[in-house]
């Protein structure tokens, strides 16, 4: 990628996001987020950091605001018809592996790894999967590479489609709580495939509650409630003594509950 | 009364090729009832109004009608509509087919439908293009789901198809009323009749559950 080290890698502009006329979720949410960060995004239930992930995947339309990825503007809203725009071609470049299990069942795992490399880059299918192989691999799921999803514990699942979502090289990862469906015993090897991505300098911005977690992988964390920030800063700021009185009632709350 | 089952023995050439007859019909309908089925549930679940209203006619229609009724419509009016002679074979396909169209097109649109949003989510998070979203994702996945289900439509066939009977198509059960009234000894030949297509549906029914356990296995997320 050719620009200069500060220019923003992710530029988030007063995105607004409703379901339906009543269910206002994003309500100006501004994010700048710079090559290399790893932004961990915070906040209570149903504050809209699903949907802010979702939208910023294309997943969700927008009803205004625009968010561009390495310079180039890749989704907004025409003010006009209200009709969100989505450049395809620049999301490809970001990857997002969800809380629900997302591998496709009538695959095995190389099949589900090299689907989208194959179909969408044309890749083909030996150099594809020699790829996937060392992915694998590197995952700790290398006699896995034939099983069918159905006969994979959860952490499993999830590595799997980590691993899937990295066979396209993406710029930037989107992590949605991606730990949450699992069994205790099972969070900590999907934390270390992710803290292993973290130490190769893969951007990623992570919604997650395990709060162990986002101090060991953020570079920045956002705390997110009733649709804007509310604070922003370094894990040791937002997470250790934070400035405002919201986000200190609930990194007290989620403290309480974790210990 | 004393029963004599050997006067179906004398009949069994007459009753096997009867059961060719049902057999023959079965598969050919289910073969191309099957994939009308496909693609009449393709175009319920389309975007498109106009295929979404044509095919819904057409499949509460036949679902909304006696299949004997529409046996008799098609061996009867449909020859008098189009002005051209239909075999009893044709007859009975297109009619078998129809149906079975109908019926099928249930099982894939529920298929359809059962596949969750987050697979969808994945396919868009992956970049895969429209058309391989469907035809690598969401088609096998509806097609293995609506296995088991398509597998009771074929028995339920092969046993509607007795029907065929009452328009003079001569499989099984027409062989079987026949050599019955022939003989005056419907309690032997009737039950014998029964008792083949019981042999075949049976293990067929057993089949059925045991693909779904398996399917269901596979399709676990
Ligand atoms: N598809 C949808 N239709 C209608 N409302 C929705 C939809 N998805 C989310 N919402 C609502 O939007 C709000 C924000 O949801 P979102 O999932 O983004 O929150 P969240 O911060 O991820 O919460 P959690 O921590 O529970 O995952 C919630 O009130 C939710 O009920
Ligand atoms: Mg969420």
């Amino acid at each position: 990628m050719t620009m200069s080290f500060s220019a923003p890698l992710v530029k988030i502009k007063s995105l607004h996001k409703s379901y339906g006329p009543h269910i206002q979720v994003l309500k100006g949410l501004d994010i700048e987020m710079k090559p290399g960060e790893r932004v961990v995004v915070i906040g209570p239930s149903g504050g809209g950091k699903s949907t802010l992930l979702r939208v910023m995947m294309g997943l969700e339309k927008i009803d205004s605001g625009s968010i561009s990825f390495a310079g180039k503007p890749y989704i907004s809203s025409e003010a006009a018809d209200k009709k969100t725009v989505i450049d395809t071609e620049v999301r490809r470049s970001i990857g997002m592996v969800f809380q629900h299990y997302t591998l496709f069942p009538h695959l095995n795992v190389i099949q589900n790894l090299i689907l989208a490399p194959c179909k969408v880059r044309g890749e083909n299918k030996a150099s594809a999967t020699k790829r996937a192989q060392a992915l694998l691999e590197r995952f700790g799921l290398g006699a896995k590479a034939s099983a069918y999803p159905a006969q994979l514990s959860g952490g499993q699942k999830q590595r799997v489609a980590i691993a899937r979502a990295l066979m396209l090289d993406p710029k930037l990862m989107l992590f949605d709580e991606v730990t949450s469906a699992l069994d205790p015993e099972l969070v900590a090897e999907v934390e270390q495939v992710i803290l292993q991505l973290a130490a190769q300098d893969m951007p990623m911005m992570i919604v997650t509650h395990d709060m162990w977690f986002a101090k060991n992988i953020a570079s920045r964390v956002i705390f997110c409630a009733g649709g804007v920030v509310v604070e922003d800063g370094p894990p040791e700021q937002v997470l250790g003594s934070p400035k405002e009185e919201r986000t200190r009632d609930f990194i007290e709350r989620v403290f309480h509950i974790r210990h | 009364m004393a029963y004599d089952f050997s006067v179906v023995l004398r009949f069994q050439d007459a009753l096997a090729l009867g059961l060719w007859m049902t057999i023959k019909l079965t598969l050919i309908c289910v073969v191309l009832g099957c994939s009308l089925g496909f693609f009449i549930g393709l175009a319920r679940t389309s975007r498109s109004a106009f295929l979404r209203a044509v095919s819904s006619i057409y499949v509460e229609f036949f679902r909304g009608t006696p299949v004997l009724v529409q046996l008799f419509w098609i061996f009867f009016c449909l020859p008098l509509i189009l002005g051209v002679e239909l075999s009893n074979l044709a007859s009975g396909v297109i009619a078998l087919t129809l149906y079975m169209g109908a019926i099928t097109s249930e099982t894939f649109r529920a298929s359809l439908k059962s596949i969750g949003p987050e697979q969808l989510d994945a396919c868009v998070a992956l970049g895969l293009p429209r058309r391989v979203q469907v035809t690598s994702v969401i088609l096998p996945q509806a097609v293995l789901r609506a296995v088991p289900t398509l597998l009771s439509n074929c028995v339920s066939l092969f046993k509607e198809s007795a029907l065929v009977s009452a328009v003079g198509m001569a499989d099984l059960m027409f062989v079987g009323q026949n050599i019955s009234n022939n003989t005056a000894r419907p309690v032997e030949v009737l039950t014998v009749v029964a008792l083949i297509y019981f042999v075949i549906a049976f293990p067929l029914t057993r089949a059925v559950t045991l693909v779904e356990r398996r399917v269901l296995a596979k399709l676990a997320i």
